[in-house]
């Protein structure tokens, strides 16, 4: 917000009027907690727009990459614990374990920088082919095309999302394969290999089954640092999401934005522990209310 | 407390020390990680003595984005030059009987004449450039005083002279009074090129004089032009450098304002540790005493922090961090504290579900029916038999706040004053290092985490091992 030092006293006025700053503390509180609960965040101080109507695309944006991720990580890091913990001390155990202890040590944007320069910079630079585009969402100008729109909008979707995936799905690996190999021990683990049934059974039906509500709570514990993950992956790929935003706005001191940004993530992450209890429940029928043997 | 220190204590605790070795030195990727982080410990300590830069105060060490000294050993590069800083030692080669002149690395001029009339000086300086291939700028500065101006105009002019014996004036000046000025002359500066009305896209002045090894000198030519009798003058240059920028320098190059590389990376090794350690050691202490205390108080306290918990880790850090850092202050010491404060969550709920089950134990029982007070329990018998879990935790939080605090430098919320990993990888990011392919600026700082984090996970990884009863049974 940049005012002329020397301005009017009706300006004055007129600007705590509409910031709400005439208002006592309390009833601010109030005003402040009414335009949380209604989407109100009030205008941007650098662009004077709503920042609802300015949040919601990019929001979206926000959106698609980090559901591409956690789909893209799920998929390639629960399946290869499984095979990890099916054939314990081969390539793929040594595969899952290195990668979950890859998380812990290397920042994720560090492999993100490393992807970038080789397939954004190096490729080009050295033989002119471009693998992936560096920044953006789509290429300017977009395509009109829909159909390739949409394939464009993926190519530029690529390097960020196999960054994420790369840098995470080491941690989702090595916790379904611990969490496997501890069901592997039990009881009844062994009284269904004495009925005789396929290791496939065992390995799916038996053991898999039992490791999804602590896996549940992995993937509800995990949302928060995969927001904050998908801030600095904006940031590195800009892409036009509420992470970017957020950034920018806290250097230009845009308090609305903030504000807000700070407000959808905690929303996100709360969104996310909901979904997980319900899926909790789904999963693991001994903590069902209601339905007590 | 006194107990605590008595010597069977100590013996007892030498003894669990000792048993902890043994088993430790059997775990290789444990000792892997020990000596990294040892390694690391005394790059932080003798750190000082292995950069000759301060790593953000020295700039224009070599030209902008310079590639780092060693690469001369491939033949492509072999003749690229290194940065010459060359102390101008004055020869007055010509000059009017007018004047009277000492020179050396100062060069005084006194004007004596006593008629009206024009008398000029010349001074050269004279310099070796022994590569072949021309640097992109050269600086010059000097300190220059004219003082009792009486009754006369001086005009000086600095140039270079090259081999082919073409002069390139680069600064003059016209006065007619005393004056007292450091004078700094860069050959790409925009204020350079318009004086000399070039271009100031296109000129290349660097490359067009340094045109292959040899000769070179600068040039000194001062005129006095006195209109009346009883002038006087004298005018002094000192203090002159001649710096050619580099476009090769030290172990990894210079950043956008030629600042050493190698000097950054040197000292973030002691930012980064010290972050990492104090942050981990603040946040373990905050887990071990809410957990301790929320498990063994039980009740309201218990609902109360444990509901705590619960809320801040719904809570993502980084946002919050950075928003935090924005309000509060960039400096690492703040960083810590924040680090620390969001840190001991997990811990907390470990530790407190740990002492729910040993507050149950019959030597607890024991103790209190002996008549120990809830903090003599809590020193004496729950801290440390929660310190192995603890320990672990630490050693692996380590990683954790050295990694966040280089998420938070590279995104350009770090201490400006401070030179760290990830401050290193913004500039990278921020000022072209990528579309100039300066892998030497990007791997480095990044491999330092990686390898300073790995370090940290192997440890904590064997001590986990050797602490968890769980893990040590599967052995």
């Amino acid at each position: 917000m940049i005012v002329d030092p020397n301005f009017t006293t009706e300006m004055r006025e007129m600007l705590m009027r509409q910031y709400g700053l005439d208002q006592t503390l309390e009833v601010r509180y109030i005003l402040y907690i009414q335009g949380m609960l209604t989407w109100n965040f009030g205008y941007s101080f650098a662009s004077n727009k709503l920042v609802t109507e300015e949040m919601i695309p990019l929001l979206a944006n926000t959106v698609m990459l980090l559901g591409a991720a956690l789909v893209g990580t799920i998929l390639v890091g629960i399946p290869l614990g499984i095979l990890a913990a099916s054939r314990r001390g081969t390539k793929v155990d040594v595969i899952a374990i290195g990668g979950g202890l890859l998380t812990w040590g290397v920042p994720t944007f560090f492999i993100q920088l490393l992807f970038m320069f080789f397939f954004g910079y190096y490729l080009k630079v050295t033989y002119n082919w471009t693998v992936f585009p560096v920044a953006g969402m789509h290429s300017v100008p977009p395509p009109k095309d829909p159909l390739i729109y949409m394939a464009d909008v993926a190519w530029h979707l690529a390097m960020p999302l196999i960054t994420l995936v790369v840098a995470s799905f080491g941690s989702w690996a090595l916790y379904t394969r611990n969490l496997l190999l501890d069901a592997l021990t039990q009881d009844y683990i062994v009284t269904a290999r004495a009925k005789g049934l396929s290791e496939r059974t065992v390995l799916y039906r038996h053991a898999f089954r039992s490791t999804l509500p602590p896996m549940v709570t992995m993937i509800t514990l995990s949302i928060p640092a995969i927001v904050t993950g998908a801030m600095i992956t904006e940031y590195i790929f800009s892409w036009p999401g509420i992470g970017r935003w957020y950034l920018s706005s806290l250097s230009n001191a845009d308090y609305p934005v903030v504000q807000a940004v700070l407000y959808i993530y905690a929303l996100l992450t709360i969104l996310g522990n909901v979904v997980a209890d319900i899926l909790y429940g789904l999963l693991d029928p001994r903590i069902r209310v209601g339905m007590r043997r | 407390m006194s107990s605590l220190l008595s010597p069977e204590n100590w013996k007892l605790l030498s003894i669990k020390i000792k048993s902890f070795w043994e088993d430790y030195r059997r775990n290789k990727i444990g000792l892997l990680g020990l000596a990294t982080i040892i390694l690391y410990i005394l790059v932080a300590i003798f750190g000082p003595w292995m950069i000759s830069w301060d790593p953000t105060r020295d700039t224009r060490l070599a030209q902008r984005y310079a590639m780092p000294e060693w690469i001369t050993i491939l033949p492509q590069y072999s003749d690229y030059p290194r940065t010459m800083r060359i102390p101008i030692y004055w020869n007055v080669t010509a000059k009017s009987e007018l004047i009277d002149a000492s020179w050396g690395e100062q060069l005084k001029l006194n004007y004596i004449g006593s008629e009206a009339g024009i008398a000029s000086i010349y001074a050269m300086s004279n310099f070796t450039f022994p590569y072949k291939v021309a640097p992109k700028s050269f600086h010059i500065t000097f300190l220059w005083k004219a003082s009792r101006v009486k009754n006369l105009t001086y005009s000086i002019h600095l140039g270079m002279v090259n081999l082919t014996n073409t002069k390139q004036t680069l600064w003059w000046t016209d006065r007619n009074k005393n004056m007292s000025e450091s004078a700094f002359v860069n050959s790409e500066g925009i204020d350079t090129l318009i004086r000399l009305n070039l271009d100031v896209v296109s000129t290349d002045l660097a490359g067009t004089i340094f045109s292959g090894p040899g000769e070179y000198a600068l040039a000194l030519r001062v005129t006095f032009m006195s209109s009346t009798e009883h002038s006087t003058a004298e005018i002094s240059f000192s203090e002159g450098e001649l710096r050619i920028m580099g476009l090769v320098h030290g172990l990894l190059g210079v950043d956008q304002y030629g600042r050493d590389l190698w000097s950054q990376l040197i000292t973030g090794v002691r930012i980064s540790l010290i972050i990492g350690l104090v942050a981990a050691f603040l946040s373990t202490s905050i887990g071990i005493t809410v957990g301790v205390v929320a498990g063994y108080l039980g009740g309201l306290t218990d609902e109360l922090s444990m509901r705590m918990v619960d809320i801040l880790l719904c809570i993502p850090m980084l946002p919050l961090l950075l928003t935090l850092m924005y309000i509060y202050g960039k400096s690492p010491f703040y960083l810590i504290i924040i680090i620390a404060l969001f840190y001991w969550l997990g811990l907390a709920r470990i530790i407190r579900s740990q002492v729910l089950s040993l507050r149950e134990m019959p030597f607890i029982e024991a103790a209190k029916a002996a008549g120990a007070g809830k903090f003599y329990i809590i020193f004496r018998h729950l801290i440390p038999n929660t310190l192995p879990v603890a320990f672990a935790h630490m050693v692996l939080a380590v990683p954790g706040a050295i990694i966040l605090e280089a998420a938070l430098s590279f995104l350009g919320f770090g201490d400006p004053a401070t030179s760290t990993w990830g401050r290193m990888l913004n500039h990278a990011f921020n000022h072209g290092a990528f579309t100039r392919l300066a892998w030497w600026w990007i791997f480095p700082p990044g491999l330092a985490i990686v390898f300073l984090c790995m370090a940290f996970v192997f440890v904590g990884h064997a001590v986990d091992e050797i602490a968890n009863p769980r893990l040590r049974r599967r052995r």
